[in-house]
């Protein structure tokens, strides 16, 4: 959005302040699409997610915003208090995308120097406080490693049709992360791989109630070799500098997740993993641009494929990422919910969006 | 310079004076009041007022994000946004802060306070002492500052804060400043350190200009300036507004409950102003500076009571002491800052102009 091909840049030049006339553009396109909710992403190259979305939500009536917060930064009790009034501000249009960070460089910007599982371990603490809070059954109390509370208090309730506060997404590849979803969200968002390689961690999280989402992007064309060309061409507008970035970035990452993705797309002795779902633009676009590629025919059957084993929620991105937005609303959708249909499945695969 | 007025914003479901007993436990002022609050930023526009404060607390909705609400639907009027250290790290507060001004080019400035309620600090998980919470607030500007020089990467490692190589992509924007001014709330010394360090505007608690004089002094001489924040009771004459004085507090009708709450809290509480308030013996410390309130709204409620004239004289005297911001409040809020704006006002800048022009000669 405004700064579609950000990732192949390097950091310290990604623009901080994007158009905002530009992303009230997009949501409103959004909606028109029957895109559910927008990812507010968080990072120091980016704008604040949480005022952010506070702006954006004056200016749609639909649109929901996934807001994404790493533990570290905040406290759990401010952070309480800033969503529901975030929620108050937007009619409820929130939603709460747990991350726990990945590059610790980064993470030292915030004051934040814990290793990949102690930050798991601190992430648990704040959203059990958090939680505590949102069931509203009086003061909170909770004496932690991280974490102490004494009698917390936040008069601002959350306010929506949910009783129990936001939906809560909790993002991340590894055991730990499969657990913390467990424990805490309603839905973990996890990095695709052939669905015969997910369908037993899947079902492991379905079996305990959690929801599983793909974060993946997405290269629809009307036909397979369209799609195949946009791809390439992709690789050649981003160009070679852009994965020398990629490759600092996965270097100073310990994340699971974006390691897995890089080693895929390095080993791979092909840059498909099935038919449909293309690794070739990792090394150039990070971890995420791991992609379904194909006519809309394909995609949407390799979206239903997943559903069959148990993924219920899709984060996309494109590049560009309107277009392919569109594309997907008006080509890929409808063929999706028609084999939903033929297939009887029972519950209609919800859709969500990456907005950068 | 002109003299520079702020006030308080209206806050969710208040019409008139609520106690600070009620306002804890009323969920209405937690919440926005959107078509309130705008329509209150509008008519602050229309008075002359400078910027309006938009308080932190528990009992609050959050103070950044409702600057950013009323800001995006208003035009000039600015905010000053009341925070705390403690409740969240130093670089994500700069891109909260910068994220807000270049939704609303930069019109706000900070009112760091240091907390006043050791109960409520441990609501958000904070432990520490008064003299501590300054320490650390200290520490917690030095980084902000830094960030928002953009010199470079900023590394500080402190006793409460560490940071590496922090950098941010988005900057502060505003047309006219590379930071917000930051006012500092309190009145202790360790408040005084921290104005004279880090902030633009030292902010206290009113009492007598001669009693105010002295304690001001260092800040002023470090190039600091001083603010008062206080309440407004002005009528057409002195005897209409000191009798809305004392209907004030009868119509604040306080509960035997809320005013033993009240007396917990100001037992409770570590702050030296609120302290200092509720010690005071007279309930008049000048001819026009009232402390009647205090027990039911609170320290900020200390005051100045009489006719547009003799308001407009007592605005001048704090400005011959070397005050040069106000954040008033009233009851209620918007009749008080219309009427302010329409007739005390005006006298406060022909007052100014003639002292100039005096002074010219």
């Amino acid at each position: 959005m405004g700064d579609n091909l950000r990732s192949s840049r390097p950091l310290a030049e990604q623009a901080g302040v994007l158009s905002f006339d530009e992303q009230v553009d997009f949501c409103r396109r959004a909606e028109a699409c029957d895109i559910e909710s927008v990812l507010m992403a968080f990072g120091f190259t980016r704008p604040d997610p949480v005022v952010l979305s506070m702006a954006l939500g004056m200016e749609t009536s639909k649109m929901k915003f996934m807001v994404a917060i790493r533990s570290g930064v905040v406290t759990p009790t401010l952070f309480v208090q800033q969503i529901n009034t975030l929620s108050r501000l937007t009619d409820g249009r929130v939603t709460v995308n747990m991350v726990t960070g990945h590059i610790p460089r980064e993470l030292g910007y915030y004051g934040d120097f814990l290793s990949h599982d102690e930050r798991y371990a601190r992430t648990d603490e704040f959203l059990t406080i958090c939680r505590a809070f949102w069931r509203s059954e009086g003061e909170v109390n909770f004496s932690g490693k991280y974490y102490k509370i004494e009698n917390g208090t936040v008069n601002i309730p959350f306010m929506s049709d949910r009783t129990a506060g936001p939906e809560i997404f909790l993002g991340g590849n590894s055991q730990l992360a499969d657990e913390m979803a467990v424990k805490h969200a309603d839905c973990l968002w996890r990095f695709p791989d052939a669905p015969e390689k997910l369908r037993a961690r899947v079902q492991h999280l379905k079996n305990n109630k959690t929801e599983v989402g793909l974060l993946v992007s997405v290269i629809a064309r009307a036909t397979r070799e369209e799609a195949i060309r946009a791809a390439q061409a992709l690789l050649q507008t981003v160009g070679a500098k852009s994965r020398e970035v990629q490759s600092e970035v996965s270097r100073k990452c310990d994340s699971v997740g974006v390691k897995t993705n890089f080693k895929l797309a390095e080993s791979s002795e092909s840059q498909w993993l099935t038919p449909c779902l293309w690794v070739g633009a990792i090394p150039y676009l990070g971890a995420p641009a791991i992609a379904l590629v194909g006519s809309s025919e394909e995609v949407a059957g390799a979206i239903v494929e997943y559903k069959r084993i148990g993924i219920s929620q899709f984060l996309f991105m494109g590049w560009p990422d309107l277009e392919e937005m569109i594309h997907f609303s008006q080509e890929v959708l409808p063929l999706v919910r028609q084999k939903e249909r033929e297939h009887e499945l029972e519950s209609e695969v919800g859709a969500g969006r990456k907005i950068s | 310079m002109p003299l520079r007025f702020h006030w308080r914003l209206l806050m969710g479901g208040e019409t008139a004076g609520i106690t600070r007993a009620a306002m804890y436990s009323r969920v209405e002022t937690s919440l926005p009041d959107l078509e309130a609050q705008i329509h209150f930023c509008r008519c602050a526009e229309e008075s002359g007022i400078d910027s309006l404060l938009t308080d932190f607390g528990f009992s609050k909705p959050d103070s950044i994000l409702l600057a950013a609400a009323l800001g995006l639907a208003t035009q000039k009027i600015k905010f000053i946004v009341a925070y705390r250290s403690g409740l969240l790290g130093p670089t994500i507060f700069v891109q909260q802060l910068n994220t807000l001004s270049a939704l609303i080019d930069g019109r706000f400035s900070l009112n760091i306070v240091a907390g006043h309620s050791p109960d409520e600090q441990r609501f958000y998980g904070d432990f520490l002492s008064h003299d501590e919470r300054y320490a650390r607030t200290e520490e917690f500007l030095s980084v902000c500052r830094a960030l928002w020089k953009r010199n470079g990467d900023v590394t500080f490692n402190g006793k409460y804060y560490q940071v590496e190589n922090a950098k941010l992509n988005i900057p502060f924007v505003s047309s006219d400043r590379q930071y917000p001014e930051i006012f500092i709330g309190g009145s202790s010394p360790p408040a005084q350190r921290l104005a004279i360090n880090h902030g633009t505007c030292w902010m206290r608690i009113a009492d007598a200009p001669e009693k105010v004089l002295p304690a001001i002094r260092p800040a002023l001489d470090a190039g600091v300036e001083v603010g008062m924040r206080m309440g407004i009771i002005a009528r057409p004459s002195r005897e209409e507004a000191v009798r809305a004085a004392y209907s004030l507090i009868e119509s604040l009708a306080v509960e035997a409950k809320d005013a033993e709450k009240e007396n917990e809290f100001v037992k409770r509480s570590d702050s030296t102003s609120i302290k200092a308030a509720y010690g005071l013996e007279n309930e008049w410390l000048t001819s026009y500076l009232w402390t009647g309130a205090v027990r039911q709204i609170g320290g900020p409620a200390i005051a100045l009571v009489g006719s547009p004239e003799e308001i407009a004289s007592a605005i001048m005297e704090y400005r011959d002491i070397g005050v040069t911001q106000f954040i008033f409040s009233g009851w209620p809020k918007l009749d008080e800052m219309v009427y302010f704006g329409k007739e005390i006002l005006p006298l406060v800048r022909k007052k100014e102009n003639a002292t100039a022009r005096a002074n010219s000669n």
